[in-house]
């Protein structure tokens, strides 16, 4: 692979990255986090700069084994160093897509991405405090949070705690110490459920509990509180907040993008846009109903969710997807496969397709 | 190809020797309407390397809209691109052989192949190929390309590596007679497929005279003159040759001052990209080859005012022969199956705006063809079921009404011969 060329600091900054049109995404650098965690950078093929809210997620379109997956992935990078984005990823026992990105990412490959996307963010709670919770590979969007507060010297007071296995499970654990050296407002603390090979450890042990979250920080009932992890270790989050009389108001949690730390096997299931999010897209014929967010498309909505829709390209360009609309709006970008008049008889192709309202499918 | 395991009756025949001995003015041996080997011949040859006619403009109106059509083993598909070009591809996908499109006729955005979504543009560049691998190189594998020509509105295609260059000069002749027309501003109001069940070569012969006419096409015969095909003269001929000569010559001299080319071109067996034309008059209203003669659609074409035009004929070869007139015109394509079956695509055209059930009666319209084609059946069948039999012989073609066929039968030997050594 060439080395890409040194920007030029003197010109004008590069357009922003769209998604849609600049859809594919060269991996520029992977990174050991821990034994078993890797970070994945990515530039944009065109010189673009990325903006999007700390916390937010991208989709992957990856073929893995002949089958179309998509996987979200929440950004562990920030918005404030624009040039590139990251994910961290956590290899999973029988996780098909972890394994296969750990396995089969390399610097130089592509993949196409949709996004940024998502509603997590301490950057839409303007709050004077946070509490920062995570566990296993949640802890990526509140490290892309923490690290734009840092960037920005935004002067919030931010605890950030943050549970592993074992101290060799931590991920980012000597960023964690930069970001404290570097903003006096920020400070963090590890659980880890046991010492593992570490003899020097000397940290929290066990779980997360009442009366170690009040230990770390007492004020914890001031703080907007973001949470992402397991589904297990949030509900326990969520219970441990509840019995301590938390106002839940304060409270955010991101469900879904993560893999799971308790020795769940199976990876939680991709997006399926949140109740509330996005538009109902109805299939008339078989009944079935998907939401789907913007800037998700129709076809990655019911891929989502399981359903089988006979497709291929998702680029707009085959037209094996084509189906009648029978209402609704749609913003479609196409690439040639399918016809205008097609267009004014009602089709559509669902793989280039972004609900603009609800919409029913003839399908 | 020195010498084919051609068979007549059980003995041993040599292609080359055949073509070298066959006699001037009659008809031919019979293996070239019987034999596998003389017909393999004829599409690896024939319609492997002659321009050959396969459609008109309106087929395809629109970007997106194709055609598909079989020349022997290799299926052809015709389709008009985002710049309204009209381009020939081999209907065969690059990567395991399917069919791209199946059907005769549709519209397409880009061009999929439907077995593995390989998906092509309409210029036949590779756009998208899944599960091939980073060192896959789509333009490597663009669609097979087949020469297309677009003369007036009328489509041949060349299968060949390297077209007969004279088609040029068949374009550059036949434009000014068929533009006024303006093919490519109608639409196909009805095709008809029908298979004969004979040899291709005979459909042509039957169809280059029409010795046959009087006895067998009372439909047809109502708007053609008895004297535009020839006949042997005879003293009681003389009077009515002289009527219709100088009705050609006056009606001829209207219709080029109408800027209609009239005038007979004849290079059927005198070029490789043979061909022939002639305005000639219609009989009675002298308006359109239906069963009154008058007009079958009262949108005329173009912007005529006149309807009694006549009917420009045009004939190529191998496999074509149109009728222009005022109101509508009506092509014939020919296209063999195989030895003992041929197909016979017939198509009417109108103006694109008229309306059918206002402007014209399609049974009306297509009355005179319909009887025609079906008589036109019944002669080759029998002809084929008869030259199969050992006692056939090649006969003598009429020296007056048969001059026609003998010029078929003149270049389809010659052309052979120019292959087969």
């Amino acid at each position: 692979m060439a080395a890409a060329p040194l920007p030029d600091f003197n010109m004008a900054e590069p357009a922003l990255w769209q998604p849609g049109t600049d859809d594919t995404l060269e991996c520029v650098l992977v990174r050991d986090e821990t034994h078993d965690v890797k970070t994945f950078v990515f530039r944009s093929q065109q010189p673009r700069r990325f903006r999007y809210l700390p916390g937010q997620f991208i989709t992957l379109e990856l073929e893995i084994n002949g089958a179309a997956i998509n996987r979200c992935y929440t950004l562990s990078s920030t918005p404030t160093r624009p040039d590139t984005v990251s994910i961290t990823v956590k290899r999973v026992p029988n996780g098909p897509v972890s394994n296969w990105l750990h396995d089969h990412m390399q610097v130089g490959q592509t993949v196409k991405v949709l996004g940024p996307s998502g509603e997590f963010s301490c950057f839409l709670h303007d709050r004077p405090k946070y509490l920062f919770l995570s566990a296993g590979s949640g802890i990526t969007p509140l490290m892309s949070m923490s690290r734009a507060l840092t960037d920005l010297v935004l002067d919030r007071d931010v605890v950030f705690v943050h549970s592993a296995r074992s101290p060799a499970d931590v991920i980012f654990a000597r960023e964690q110490q930069a970001l404290a050296r570097n903003n006096p407002s920020f400070r963090h603390a590890v659980i880890c459920e046991r010492a593992g090979a570490d003899r020097d450890y000397a940290g929290y042990q066990g779980f997360l509990s009442l009366a170690t979250l009040s230990n770390i920080a007492p004020d914890f009932r001031e703080r907007e509180v973001f949470t992402c992890g397991p589904a297990p270790y949030m509900a326990a989050v969520r219970k441990i907040l509840e019995a301590a009389g938390f106002n839940m108001q304060q409270y955010h949690e991101e469900s879904f993008a993560f893999e799971t730390l308790m020795g769940g096997a199976e990876e939680a299931q991709p997006p399926a846009a949140a109740a509330g999010e996005g538009y109902t897209i109805r299939f008339a014929k078989s009944g079935d109903e998907v939401r789907c967010a913007p800037p998700q498309t129709i076809l990655a909505a019911a891929k989502a969710t399981g359903m089988r829709l006979a497709s291929s390209c998702t680029q707009g360009l085959c037209g094996t997807c084509k189906t009648k609309m029978l209402s609704g709006q749609v913003d479609m970008k196409h690439a040639g496969g399918i016809r205008q008049r097609e267009i004014d008889q009602g089709f559509i192709l669902p793989c280039c397709s972004v609900p603009l309202s609800d919409v029913v499918l003839d399908r | 190809m020195s010498s084919s395991p051609i068979h007549l009756h059980g003995k041993p025949l040599n292609l080359a020797d055949m073509l070298a001995r066959r006699q001037q003015g009659y008809s031919l041996e019979a293996p070239f309407y019987t034999s596998r080997e003389v017909f393999d011949a004829d599409m690896e040859h024939i319609f492997g390397k002659h321009w050959i006619y396969v459609g008109v403009e309106p087929d395809v109106p629109e970007p997106g809209d194709y055609v598909t059509v079989q020349v022997g083993e290799k299926p052809i598909l015709i389709v008009r691109d985002d710049d309204g070009e009209i381009r020939a591809f081999h209907n065969v996908c690059r990567h395991r052989g399917s069919r791209l499109c199946a059907d005769e006729r549709g519209a397409v955005g880009n061009l999929v192949c439907p077995y593995h979504q390989w998906t092509y543009n309409l210029q036949g560049q590779l756009l998208f190929a899944e599960h091939m691998g980073a060192d896959f190189d789509p333009s490597k594998h663009r669609l097979g390309t087949v020469h297309l020509k677009n003369v007036a509105g009328l489509l041949f295609i060349c299968l060949a590596d390297e077209p007969p260059a004279d088609f040029e000069e068949l374009a550059a002749t036949m434009t000014p007679y068929i533009a006024p027309h303006q093919v490519a501003n109608t639409k196909i109001a009805k095709q008809i497929d029908i298979i004969e069940q004979g040899n291709w070569k005979l459909t042509m012969e039957n169809n280059r005279e029409c010795y046959h006419c009087t006895g067998n096409h009372p439909e047809l015969t109502i708007s053609l003159y008895a004297y535009s095909y020839g006949f042997a003269p005879t003293p009681e001929t003389d009077e009515g040759v002289r009527r219709y000569d100088a009705m050609v010559a006056e009606r001829h001299a209207k219709w080029e001052s109408m800027g209609l080319p009239s005038a007979e071109v004849d290079r059927l067996d005198s070029m490789i990209s043979g061909f022939r034309t002639q305005r000639m008059p219609l009989d009675k209203t002298g308006e359109s080859q239906t069963l009154n003669t008058r007009r079958a659609c009262n949108r005329l074409l173009a912007n005529f005012e006149d309807g009694a035009i006549g009917g420009l004929s045009f004939w190529t070869q191998p496999n074509s022969w149109h009728h222009f007139m005022g109101d509508h015109i009506v092509t014939f394509m020919v296209m063999p199956l195989d030895q003992d079956r041929t197909l016979v695509r017939t198509k009417w055209l109108v103006h694109k705006d008229a309306v059918e059930g206002v402007d014209y009666q399609i049974d009306n319209m297509t009355a005179v063809w319909d009887a025609t084609n079906a008589q036109d059946r019944r002669l080759v069948e029998e002809s084929h079921l008869g030259v199969k039999s050992p006692a056939y012989r090649p006969g003598p073609y009429s020296p007056y009404t048969e001059t026609l066929v003998e010029k078929f039968s003149n270049w389809y030997i010659n052309r052979l011969s120019a292959y087969i050594k």
